[in-house]
């Protein structure tokens, strides 16, 4: 048991952990992840990428909303702004993916500053409002915009290769999705202990007084719409690349709301929290399918008539007992039992 | 040795109990998926599309299945969601395992399935969203049925232009900014053109939108008197609300979605005998017959829940049972689907006109019949029968 942590320089203070076992139980499951395709089915491989690409969003809008304290509805946009872009650029400019996904990036980058710019002396409910007018704003372009976006017939998807493998389907999307994941973590971890990062906290924290200390609120707060929304948009990318059709329905305003539901979920301006949060919330609606098949006999009239009730009755109870008895999230449960097993047999 | 081991493999190739094809099918049941709407505001609908899938297995299942295989109808919820749609589709293919694919949602929905559909050569009848999107360009295993929002429009417009049009007749139209939205128009275009009436105004809404107010005020400003009501369930019942509000005299052509029961009654109390255009029958003998068998498989709740909707995927699976029924003991989805190709005149007992898909598109049920709801008695009346337009 440790008796002390000393730190002898900045780059120790500085470290993502300055724990062994932590680095090495990360090492077990990345490892983990990396064999899983050669361990699970086709459509268990399906949810992995689909939790992975919920991680990658919501750790992208934790940088605004958890760690800058900007509230966003408006990450549905966004998710299309990346998805359209990659598709288009894929499809019919027939650009490499290596290229149209860091594209993706780069739009959803540019376009936030259009957000970003009349944003900037918003504050909660009325930042929350803007961004979600412009999420409305994206749908319409989308719409009108025929010539490029297709209009309401959407895009199909076609053409990712990167060495020869197709990116769309199998093992060979999870690990391009993983491999990203992985990025957005390290890269948030990374500005989060940077000055960068010490800044949008300040500003969450108390954003007149951050001003006081010399924080510049305009190019910090314009820097957290920046960074979010590439990775946001790099996540729409990939949603396109999984689905492989995009269309302006696949992006209604509800996934802006899930998007925070997760972040919240998991614990508000905490980049493990995001990643808990989208794993959960992405696992909760099978893992209920599954108690529930189990529980009640699926032949029986009260499942085949009530099922689907009671599947959106489960899901929507499970969060709210959660937030009731945890509501710094599931990074929350985390902590205590990190702490429990630190001190133990101590209780503090 | 080697005698023993043939006879051992003879043995358990013999032996085996699963036809061993194409997933989904096995010697006692074959698996139909149906991804549909099970949750959210439009759960109505996709209740009764399930019904419909329920009540033609129950029906091929008593009279002893498709060749002696019972029909399973494993049903996922896609929340009208198209990433949803995706994921359910997977489920249904990679776990458990379907055959065909009958129930399928919305046409973005659809859209976001065809990738999986087309990869897997899935056998899919697509009933309840016949968009042209989903049948241009065609795809080797999916086919329509149903007729086009443009058609429906015009059936109904024609009608009015015909027998009911009033003395100075100005046309208006209100519809979703979408795809849909966009397949409505091109009827009230194509009938304007045609009739030489006058275009009084053409309104576009967000999906969405319950209120209307702003919207009609601009119709009675231009004088409309004939609406193409572009709006759907409470957003065509709250449009004919405010055009009452404003006693806007008018005939109003409706999408289909407001020939169920409950978009009736929600539209009514406006007091418009409006009318619809539908490529089912929404009253009439085979409507009754209907109702008459399928109280042998459903609950009278379920039953209170049919709807054209269950018609529309009631037609689909029948076709489809039709042609797994004509491929024989050897079920597989190529000939399913080649089946399907040369259906022709198939009978649905009255419940739309006869379903022919050997054309290029693999499209039937194009006819359109045209209907009055009577607002004070809640009933519908045919006015036109199946015809194409």
């Amino acid at each position: 048991m440790r008796t002390g942590n000393y730190k002898e320089s900045v780059g120790q203070i500085i470290a993502l952990s300055d724990s062994k076992a932590a680095w090495a139980w990360t090492a077990v499951l990345i490892a983990a992840l990396i064999v899983a395709p050669y361990l699970v089915g086709a459509y268990a491989l399906t949810l992995m990428v689909s939790a992975l690409i919920a991680v990658i969003g919501a750790v992208g809008l934790n940088i605004l909303t958890g760690t800058t304290g900007l509230i966003s509805l408006g990450q549905a946009g966004f998710l299309a702004v990346g998805a359209y872009t990659n598709a288009i650029l894929l499809t019919d400019y027939h650009l490499p993916v290596w290229l149209s996904l860091p594209a993706a990036g780069v739009a959803g980058a540019l376009v936030s500053i259009v957000v970003g710019i009349p944003s900037l002396r918003l504050k909660g409910l009325y930042l929350a409002i803007t961004t979600l007018a412009f999420a409305f704003i994206i749908n319409h372009i989308i719409l009108y915009a025929e010539r490029l976006t297709h209009g309401p017939n959407g895009v199909f998807v076609t053409g990712a290769k990167l060495f020869g493998f197709g990116l769309q389907r199998g093992p060979a999307l999870y690990y391009l999705t993983l491999a990203l994941a992985v990025a957005a973590i390290f890269a948030a971890l990374n500005l989060l202990r940077t000055r960068i990062g010490r800044a949008w906290i300040a500003i969450r924290d108390h954003d007149i007084a951050a001003r006081v200390m010399g924080i510049d609120l305009v190019r910090y707060k314009l820097l957290a719409f920046v960074v979010s929304s590439f990775i946001v948009a790099i996540a729409g990318a990939l949603l396109s690349l999984q689905i492989r059709f995009v269309n302006i329905d696949v992006f209604a305003l509800i996934l802006s709301i899930e998007a925070l539901a997760i972040i919240i979920l998991g614990g508000l301006g905490s980049v493990a929290g995001a990643v808990l949060g989208a794993v959960f919330l992405s696992y909760l609606p099978e893992a209920i399918r599954l108690v529930l098949s189990t529980v009640i006999d699926p032949s029986s009239p009260l499942y085949t008539n009530y099922v689907y009730e009671i599947r959106g009755i489960a899901n929507g109870l499970v969060i709210v007992l959660f937030l009731r008895f945890k509501p710094d999230g599931l990074i929350g449960f985390w902590r205590d039992a990190r702490k429990y097993w630190s001190n133990w047999p101590l209780a503090y | 040795m080697k005698i023993a081991t043939s006879v051992l493999t003879a043995a358990l190739l013999s032996a085996t109990a699963a036809w061993a094809g194409d997933p989904g099918v096995s010697d006692t049941e074959i698996k139909i998926g149906d991804v549909n709407i099970m949750t959210g505001p439009a759960a109505f609908v996709g209740r009764g599309v399930s019904l419909g899938s329920k009540i033609a297995a129950g029906e091929i299942n008593a009279a002893g299945g498709i060749n002696g295989r019972k029909i399973k109808i494993l049903t996922e919820d896609d929340g009208y969601i198209p990433s949803r749609s995706f994921q359910a589709l997977t489920k249904l293919l990679e776990e458990d395992g379907i055959f065909a694919l009958n129930g399928t949602s919305g046409t973005a929905n659809v859209l976001a399935m065809m990738p999986l559909i087309t990869e897997n050569n899935l056998p899919t009848l697509v009933t309840t969203a016949p968009s042209a999107l989903i049948y241009n360009p065609v795809r080797p295993s999916v086919f329509t049925f149903g007729a086009s929002y443009s058609d429906a429009f015009y059936a109904q417009l024609k009608y009015i232009h015909d027998h009911s049009e009033p003395k100075n007749p100005v046309y208006g139209i209100i519809r979703q900014d979408d795809d849909f939205g966009q397949e409505v128009e091109a009827g009230y275009e194509r009938a304007v053109k045609e009739f030489g009436v006058k275009d009084g105004i053409r309104l576009r809404f967000k999906k969405g939108t319950s209120n209307f107010a702003a919207e009609m005020a601009q119709m009675k400003q231009a004088g409309v008197n004939v609406l193409a009501n572009g709006g759907i369930f409470a957003g065509a019942a709250n449009i004919l609300s405010e055009a009452r509000k404003l006693d806007m005299d008018i005939q109003s052509a409706d999408v289909w979605s407001e020939g169920i029961p409950a978009s009736a009654k929600l539209a009514a109390p406006a007091g418009y005998d409006y009318l619809v255009g539908d490529y089912v029958a929404l009253t009439g003998p085979a409507v009754e017959r209907f109702l008459a068998m399928a109280k042998q498989f459903t609950t009278p709740d379920e039953l209170a829940g049919v709807s054209r909707y269950t018609f529309v995927t009631y037609v689909g699976l029948k076709s489809l049972a039709h042609a797994m029924q004509e491929c024989g003991k050897e079920l597989t989805r190529a000939c399913t689907i080649d089946k399907l190709r040369h259906t022709k005149d198939l009978d649905t007992g009255g419940l739309s006109a006869p379903v022919s898909f050997d054309n290029p598109q693999q499209l039937a049920g194009t006819e359109v019949a045209v209907y009055q709801l009577n607002a004070k008695e809640l009933k519908f009346r045919e006015l036109v029968g199946f015809k194409k337009y």
